[in-house]
């Protein structure tokens, strides 16, 4: 066969044809492998007041390492905090910009933790199967099948997944477990759920929190901002907040409302789905490189002939 | 900075014995005869209407599925209008105890709320008697945990459980009114764990050691003690045997027993 200019953009126009037709129908064929009716926490924000006892239920429940300042100093909330491998929760003081009737200013405190996404993006990063989405809602980590990779932590669009660096033996990429053990018994709570004195966090189906949150916006709507952070973020969210400032201030990532894994997944089962894509390219490189070979063979002939 | 922690060992450790040799004085040592009160006072002993808050406490009385939906003012007009006043109150005094709240967890012991103390400075009782139950043989104002009792009831997922309505009442309206206690403490007694458990010291320890023992979790403690008055106080001395010429007599510089 011989492969002239036109011959090549034949076979190229067909390949991405192909390409592009494959891409749609897996496009299409994505399926959401979130749990239909998974379990849930609504944090209403108006309702912490900072009291950081979920930060202490939380390290209790999970045997973690105690804290360098202890939980009911106040003095932590002078810093911006995030989760880290030794802490799966924490509770930051922002400000509203409001003032209250004795020129106070008037602080939100938000949760942070693992928001256990319905698609989660480490699900589909983890090669190793480690990390699993459950039934109840869990994003589980089992670290025995963790091989250290970290996909997770690049993946997680809140940034959430930490690990033991200082650990060089048996690292382990630590986040909030969603209490897995507790909340599969029967009328089990998370550990910080059970503790708040407030009730700033509601336990409860995901489906029925969702109600119970467009019905508090729609009764006080003076009071909320038309929003709940997790319905829709990273293609919905097992926890969910409300507020009364919006959310871009509290420093809520702004997360597209769709599921991280689709975008991925996508390229990635459609590209390599039966190893089409690699077998095509080494065919073609294969193909040139037969072409190539025959005409220099017929060179080498015709100059043989010729001498 | 080490004279500094000796000092503050000494400080405390000194405290300490006091302490210990103030408890250990009992009057049946101190008199060789038993006072006419002891007999009365003894370890069981509970207040009469302390008992009585304690039984109603522990009640865990029929949940009231439904609630008449009243307006809030509407509710404070109906309540004036049938004359409730603190006169009408039969607990004064309620002790914040519900198995319902104590089977979660209990870091906090419960907080005693003074009824007609409440009522009466806050002079409207659908302030916390929001809603009264659909069952017109209902008493009018029922108590709380009639309506608030387990959290996060699938039928009644607006309702918030007792926990939460009880701090949720009480801190809101002292943030509303600025009055009254919004943190832990200012309400609850914190349980302090059972320090047998963690103190260890040898037979017979030196007041040192003790101290040495005390600032082994409570350092911070120490450190509080040596910026303020208890320790830093000085002045003459006139009336102090052997001291009476001193002007700076004081715990951090003169005074003996500072361990």
């Amino acid at each position: 066969m011989e492969l002239n200019r036109r011959g090549f953009f034949k076979v190229m126009g067909a390949t991405s044809a192909l390409l592009s037709a494959g891409m749609g129908k897996a496009r299409a064929a994505w399926v959401s492998k979130a749990p239909p009716d998974p379990y849930g926490c609504l944090v209403d924000l108006t309702r912490c007041v900072g009291c950081r006892k979920c930060e202490e239920a939380c390290n209790d429940a999970n045997s973690l390492p105690p804290p360098d300042i202890p939980f009911d100093d106040p003095v932590v909330f002078e810093t911006d905090r995030r989760p880290d491998e030794k802490t799966y929760t924490i509770v930051n003081r922002h400000s509203s910009g409001k003032i209250d009737d004795r020129d106070k200013l008037v602080p939100v405190f938000t949760k942070v933790q693992c928001m256990h996404c319905q698609d989660p993006a480490c699900v589909s990063a983890c090669i190793a199967g480690a990390l699993t989405k459950k039934e109840n809602g869990t994003v589980h980590y089992d670290a025995g099948r963790c091989i250290g990779c970290r996909y997770c932590m690049v993946a997680c669009p809140f940034e959430i997944p930490a690990y033991e660096y200082t650990n060089p033996i048996t690292p382990k990429v630590q986040k909030c477990t969603f209490c897995f053990d507790r909340i599969i018994r029967e009328g089990g709570k998370p550990a910080c759920v059970a503790v708040c004195p407030v009730e700033a966090i509601t336990f409860g189906k995901r489906n029925i929190l969702l109600v119970l949150a467009k019905n508090k916006i729609s009764d006080l709507p003076a009071k909320y901002i038309q929003h709940i952070y997790g319905e829709h973020e990273a293609g919905g969210t097992s926890w969910m907040y409300i507020s009364d400032t919006p959310f871009e201030k509290l420093g809520f990532t702004k997360v597209i409302p769709e599921p991280i894994p689709r975008l991925s997944e996508t390229v990635q089962h459609s590209l390599f789905s039966y190893l089409w894509s690699p077998a095509l390219l080494y065919g073609l490189l294969g193909g040139i490189m037969w072409t190539t070979n025959k005409a220099k063979n017929k060179d080498k002939g015709g100059s043989d002939a010729s001498s | 900075m080490k004279n500094k922690n000796i000092k503050t060992i000494l400080l405390v450790s000194f405290s300490f014995v006091l302490v210990l040799s103030i408890t250990s004085a009992t009057p049946q040592s101190a008199y060789g005869a038993k006072t006419p009160k002891a007999d009365d006072v003894s370890d069981n002993w509970i207040a009469e209407d302390q008992a009585k808050a304690s039984k109603r406490a522990a009640e865990v009385v029929p949940f009231v599925d439904k609630v008449v939906d009243e307006c809030r003012l509407f509710r404070q007009q109906k309540l004036r209008k049938m004359k409730l006043s603190v006169n009408d109150i039969d607990n004064s005094y309620f002790l914040l105890d519900s198995p319902i709240i104590n089977k979660e967890d209990d870091q906090y012991g419960p907080v005693r709320f003074m009824h007609s103390k409440h009522a009466a400075s806050v002079g409207d009782c659908s302030a916390c008697h929001h809603y009264r139950p659909a069952d017109e043989n209902a008493l009018e104002t029922t108590r709380c945990s009639a309506c608030h009792q387990e959290s996060f009831m699938s039928d009644h997922p607006e309702r918030v459980g007792l926990k939460a309505a009880y701090h949720l009442q009480c801190m809101g309206c002292h943030q509303e009114m600025a009055e009254g206690p919004v943190d832990c403490i200012g309400c609850h007694v914190k349980k302090v764990p059972d320090h047998a458990d963690f103190v260890k010291l040898g037979v017979n320890p030196g007041a040192i050691e003790v101290t040495k023992e005390c600032l082994r979790c409570h350092a911070n403690a120490g450190e509080d003690m040596l910026s303020s008055v208890h320790w830093l106080w000085e002045g003459p001395s006139p009336y102090t045997l052997c001291k009476e010429k001193k002007i700076n007599h004081g715990k951090r510089s003169t005074a003996i027993n500072n361990y």
